[in-house]
């Protein structure tokens, strides 16, 4: 499966990191020239120093071919426009995106990209699931056997 | 008529300045408030510090009532997604998008948003200037 990610920060480090490891084909996309000298010590050549939402330069990533498109950059409309370009004028089949703001997954997806996913989002469902309802019987104590 | 604009640089400035002097209800936005020193100091618009790709500040500019929405940021990214919101979500009925990048201009133009691309017509003007002397 051919993935490329878009921005170099810690998610898409360690996301390009882990999918080199699972054997997917990787392609990581980094602005900052300095920080993309970096990632590739840590990864190698997989790494373009470019911008992702930029279609002169996505067309030199082989990008028709990409499986899934994931943007991962820590600024939602970069994300949203790339991933935009990605869908709609390169016909990439999977699209997904790092959301920042939670209230932002609406636009997402209501503009064709696949999946919107955001941290925060997560870490309340996650938050959530350990509230019990107010309505819910509490759960019952457990009996102690007396002598 | 009621204006929301993102962005008070030089463009965003000069076009509230001209709709409030043509008696419209103008709202701008932009993330640093020392940009509103370009609309002078008696301006008779609402100027609102804060983020014009954020939905809950969107709805405190009054996009909701807006029949007209303009961005005009430095941030061809920023200008593409504000305006795609107040399409999208909040359907106003009039929308336009600053775009300097004359491709990405010409990929969202096709997407339906209605650009504006000041690389082209800046280039264009000069163009002309130079062919008429």
């Amino acid at each position: 499966m051919y993935v490329i990610v878009i921005g170099g920060g810690k998610v898409g480090y360690y996301l390009a990191r882990d999918l080199l490891e699972r054997g997917d084909e990787v392609l990581l996309v980094e602005k900052d020239a300095v920080r993309a000298d970096w990632l590739t010590t840590q990864l190698g050549s997989i790494v373009m120093n470019g911008d992702g939402d930029e279609m002169s330069f996505l067309s030199t990533t082989g990008i028709e071919r990409a499986d899934f498109v994931i943007a991962a950059t820590g600024d939602d409309e970069d994300n949203l426009v790339a991933l935009q370009i990605a869908k709609k004028h390169f016909n990439v089949p999977h699209t997904i995106a790092r959301v920042n703001n939670p209230n932002n997954i609406r636009i997402f997806k209501i503009l064709g990209v696949d999946e919107a996913i955001s941290a925060t989002e997560l870490l309340l469902q996650a938050m959530e699931q350990k509230i019990p309802d107010d309505d819910e019987e509490p759960p019952e104590q457990p009996k102690i056997a007396r002598e | 008529m009621n204006v929301v604009i993102v962005g008070c640089g030089r463009v965003g400035a000069r076009l509230s300045l001209q709709f409030v002097r043509e008696g419209a209800d103008v709202t701008i936005i932009d993330q640093n408030a020392a940009a509103f020193a370009r609309l002078g100091n008696n301006f008779a618009g609402n100027a609102l510090v804060g983020n014009g790709i954020d939905e809950d500040m969107l709805r405190r500019a009054g996009i909701e009532e807006a029949d007209v929405f303009v961005a005009v940021t430095e941030g061809d990214n920023r200008n593409i997604m504000a305006c795609q919101m107040a399409q999208h979500i909040f359907n106003v009925p009039r929308v336009i998008c600053k775009i300097n990048d004359p491709v990405r201009n010409e990929v969202y133009m096709k997407l339906g948003l209605k650009t504006f691309c000041p690389t082209i017509v800046g280039a264009d003007t000069i163009h002309a200037m130079i062919e008429k002397d």
